[in-house]
């Protein structure tokens, strides 16, 4: 039961930075980012090629995991900026609805995933083992240094965001924005830096989960398809909410779980269905209560 | 000509499922995100009637349509209540939901492995004929009281309920109707294509459908049909490009969205060609 | 505005119009692969394959003359646009015989049109449906090259069962998966004929990337063994996280766990006591040849899908040669003959019954700490 729930809890912990990525992007423009899924994808093969061609035999083997997410998050703030530049900055001037933001971001994962397939999709690729892939045990409990290190930088990741969107002054802006993009303008803060900064720590998140899935998974083009995982946790979770997306990530990932050990993960996503209907149902503000302004 | 007849044909199946998808989005202003799973369900119930009831052609794709119409009912009757977001969600998990059943139902279905020596009953003519028939239906449903009700609906959901319109039951009307003509695209595809596998009807094909409404233009359904004709054979024409067709297909796509903020329509119908005094048209 | 729309439309019709019609002395041969989509890693390995082949047979200065010229078009894993781009290889590009997929759900989708057109389709879909109708009877122009997945799994069963000595066996396979389902049913059979039994069953779907749960099941089912007849990229999964949750069953598996596999895994103790069936030694020297150029070409080296996309090319030549001319019912005569053909993955013949291949045994392989050693070619009692 346990040793359920930390299974759970790991997958959880992988969910939650896709989710939280995804709902910072919806934090501000108000739109599902499925263009995520494309920046996972993508980082999670540069950092597979900056470690063979960078730092193979330049970096030391402790260092060499660092080296990895810090490539892979830098490569994903440009790709997530280049997104925005490219996707959705024009539709932002045009004052275009919400819906053609979500086009314009599945177009573009779409996309990417296939710019990777074109240059990377002939062999199956992996990155090298960064940790030593003994188990530890904890109360009849057991998990792998991965796990552990997922759990921790996921925490830390989320942490320095946390950080940033609630003590810093580009956080303020942030919120500011999200809470209504013309009014913020009118008061003097530089929406469209903003919103760059937003895609920026979003696809550095997506980089970093790039990374750990590459790292537990293998290399393939569609690895990025997960960011439905995200998609889910994070509207469950109450729709751009950081804290909600990671409680929905959370709890997604021990549904999950615990409905394998049920009825078997064949009736799995049946079952994931009726349970997000019936929730939604019963909570309509998602887990963390607080509700993004519609006003149609 | 084959491969004409065959891009042709399987142009109009898509052009009938991006109907559903239009009036679903494009009429009041949801997201349906699961499109696909009601073509998978009209498929195979109509596939499996035939298969194992040796139901008439006629017969099991009326069936199948009802059955997609019963499933729309299923999702639409809890969904219609929820904010515009959680739409979207609920509907991928009714498609992913459909798609595990599929898979389970190995008995029944073939599971993943497909269903396999479905007759052929389905041709270029009576694809033509049924694409004419639904554009018929969805045109007369846009100009019957209803669509004009579901415009005011998706401009202002608000304003439309204080003007007294039974906001959920027309969502559920349009999204029942909409469920029954995307069953039917699934009927007309399971007897042409005579194979089923339950992951072809994924969430990427709703949103390619999505795609196509956008690019055409929400507000109009001309636009629907003839970005429907143009991007459901685009990556046949840009197979020359070989691997880089779907890249060059997404940049196209992105153009459009960026460039032509409505759509390439607009809200320009063709029947504005026959009807110049077209003055209730203004949506 | 309405400019750019007039712009678009001309531009479409311009593409319509182009046209690549096969010029006198050539042999058009087409190559549906998945290119992009979910299997694209063995698409575009079966396509660099069939490349190689064309290459050197048009160095050697084509067939009796005449150049082989190979078509290449994407599926994206997507049967509707597989039934369109079959079609463009027949009708557009004349192709005179098709490469397949080495999947079956595509495989099943093109078997009428290309019954009806009579283009033989020699491909790696090892569903037995592709290829034998239900009534007993070949599907006309559907030919495979490789075992069907029913032999495939009963030589691993029986290897697993009687060479082995395992009686209760666990398996965890992927529901969404047609190759993996496939690979399932007769296993099964198999084993339930020959007094074992299968002690649990557990799946998973294709976004499913934590089987830990599965496993833990399994640990707790009393099985010998576990058979994971899934594709490469969901066994590195299932070693790393079967060795995490400390659950020591030795493992059989489809060609799958091929090279790269234990590079893959990267972790010698996970990648460890699994017996897997491939179609080839690696040891065999007409191997050694491919992969040479293989590499010289494209820099790394071939994964075994590769092997199969040369030998299609080399057993459609022949077909051509055997049915005396390159047209779509002479190559389906031919491959109806081709006995004792030397391809890279074996010797080939098919059967003109089944359109199957007859007496292609599999290598068995042992990865023991990330290290393959190979036993040797295994055909079962049953199968001789």
């Amino acid at each position: 039961m346990l040793q359920n729930i930390f299974f759970g809890l790991s997958l959880g912990a992988v969910y939650s930075l896709i989710a939280v990525g995804f709902a910072l992007v919806f934090n501000i423009l108000k739109f599902s980012n499925f263009s995520h899924g494309g920046v996972m994808s993508f980082t999670a093969y540069a950092g597979y090629y900056a470690y063979i061609r960078l730092f193979d035999g330049h970096v030391s083997s402790s260092w060499m995991f660092f080296a990895v997410v810090t490539t892979a998050a830098v490569i994903g703030a440009l790709t997530a900026v280049a997104i925005e530049r490219v996707g959705f900055r024009r539709l932002r001037r045009n004052q275009a609805p919400v819906i053609y933001y979500f086009i314009s971001s599945i177009t573009l994962g779409i996309l990417l995933e296939n710019i990777i397939t074109i240059f990377a999709s002939s062999n199956f690729y992996s990155y090298p083992v960064f940790f030593s892939s003994d188990n530890l045990s904890l109360l009849g409990t057991t998990f792998s240094v991965a796990d552990v290190v997922t759990l921790l930088v996921s925490s830390a990741s989320l942490a320095g965001l946390l950080l940033v969107l609630y003590r810093s002054k580009l956080g303020l802006a942030v919120r500011t924005v999200s809470f209504d993009v013309n009014t913020a303008s009118l008061m003097g803060i530089d929406a469209d830096r903003v919103v760059m900064a937003t895609f920026a720590m979003s696809g550095a998140l997506g980089g970093i989960s790039g990374v750990f899935l590459g790292m537990n998974y293998s290399l393939y083009p569609q690895l990025g398809q997960l960011v439905v995982k995200g998609f889910i946790a994070s509207v469950i979770g109450g729709l751009g909410s950081i804290t909600g997306a990671v409680i929905g990530a959370l709890l997604l990932g021990i549904v999950e779980v615990a409905l394998i050990g049920m009825v078997g993960s064949g009736w799995m996503p049946a079952c994931v269905f009726v349970i997000m209907l019936v929730f939604l149902l019963v909570r309509p503000r998602g887990i963390s209560g607080v509700i993004v302004q519609e006003k149609a | 000509m084959d491969y004409i007849y065959s891009i042709l044909t399987l142009t109009g199946i898509t052009m009938i499922g991006v109907m559903g998808t239009y009036m679903v989005t494009g009429l009041t202003g949801q997201f349906s995100f699961g499109q696909a799973a009601f073509m998978a369900v009209g498929g195979y119930v109509s596939a499996m009637l035939a298969l194992r009831f040796n139901l008439p052609f006629p017969l099991a794709a009326i069936a199948g349509s009802a059955a997609a119409m019963l499933a729309g009912l299923l999702v639409g009757v809890p969904t219609v209540r929820l904010r515009r977001d959680y739409i979207s969600l609920v509907t991928f998990g009714f498609g992913e939901a459909i798609i595990s059943v599929l898979n389970n139902s190995a008995q029944l279905t073939g599971g993943a492995e497909g269903l396999v020596n479905i007759p052929k009953r389905v041709d270029l003519p009576l694809v033509l004929g049924s694409v004419i028939g639904c554009l018929l239906l969805v045109a007369c449903y846009k100009n019957s009281k209803y669509g004009r009700q579901c415009l005011a609906l998706r401009s202002d959901e608000l304003a439309a309920r204080s003007m007294g319109i039974d906001v959920n039951r027309l969502k559920l009307v349009t999204f029942l109707f909409a469920s029954a003509i995307t069953g039917y695209a699934g009927v007309l595809y399971a007897f042409y294509a005579q194979y089923l596998e339950p992951g072809y009807f994924n969430w990427t094909v709703s949103a390619e459908w999505l795609i196509i409404v956008f690019v055409g233009g929400i507000n109009s359904l001309t636009g629907a049909m003839v970005s429907a004709l143009i991007l459901s054979s685009l990556p046949e024409l840009l197979r020359f490009a070989s691997a880089w067709r779907i890249i060059i297909y997404c940049v196209i796509v992105l153009i459009i969205i960026n460039y032509r903020p409505n759509g390439i329509f607009g809200d320009w119908e063709i029947s504005r060609l026959w009807k110049k005094s077209a003055k209730g048209e203004k949506a | 505005m309405r400019n750019r729309g007039f712009l678009v439309k001309t531009l479409l019709v311009g593409l319509l119009a182009w046209s690549s019609a096969a010029s006198a002395g050539e042999i058009v041969l087409g190559n549906l692969q998945d290119l992009s989509g979910p299997t694209s890693v063995l698409g575009n390995a079966v396509t660099r394959g069939a490349e190689l082949a064309v290459d050197k047979v048009n160095a050697g200065g084509g067939l009796k003359g005449d150049k082989v010229k190979l078509v290449t078009v994407d599926t994206k894993g997507n049967v509707q646009e597989a039934i369109k781009a079959f079609n463009r290889l027949v009708d557009h590009e004349k192709a005179v015989a098709v490469l397949g997929p080495p999947v079956s759900n595509i495989g099943l989708a093109i078997a009428p049109i290309a019954n009806e057109k009579k283009i033989a389709v020699l491909g790696s879909f090892i569903d037995p449906r592709v290829t034998v109708q239900e009534n007993g009877e070949a599907q006309a122009a559907m030919f495979l090259i490789q075992p069907t997945s029913t032999q495939y799994a009963e030589i691993i069963a029986s290897y697993a069962n009687e060479k082995l000595g395992f009686k209760k066996f666990a398996v965890l396979y992927d529901q969404s998966n047609a190759f993996a389902v496939s690979m399932l049913k007769p296993f099964k059979a198999y084993i339930e004929k020959r007094g074992g039994s299968v002690v649990a069953e557990e799946t998973y779907t294709k976004t499913d990337k934590d089987y830990r749960a599965q496993l833990n099941k399994i640990k707790s089912a009393g099985a010998d063994v576990l058979y994971i007849p899934n594709y490469t990229q969901d066994l590195v999964i299932t070693v790393k996280q079967a060795k995490q949750i400390g659950l020591n069953l030795p493992m059989v598996s489809g060609l799958d766990a091929a090279p790269p596999f234990a590079t893959l895994v990267g972790d010698p103790e996970a990648a460890n006591n699994i017996y897997f069936a491939n179609n080839f030694s690696d040891k065999e020297p007409q191997l050694t040849e491919v992969r040479n150029a293989y590499k010289a070409k494209f820099n790394e080296d071939p994964i075994n899908k590769a092997y199969l996309g040369y030998d299609k090319v080399i057993v459609l030549l022949k077909a051509v040669e055997l049915g005396g001319g390159a047209s779509g019912p002479q190559i389906i005569a031919g491959l109806a003959k081709i006995k004792d053909v030397q391809g890279t993955t074996g010797v080939i013949s098919l059967s003109p019954k089944t359109h199957q291949p007859v007496g292609l045994s599999m290598v068995m392989y042992k990865i023991e700490n990330g290290k393959y050693s190979e036993i040797g070619r295994y055909v079962p009692e049953s199968h001789k």
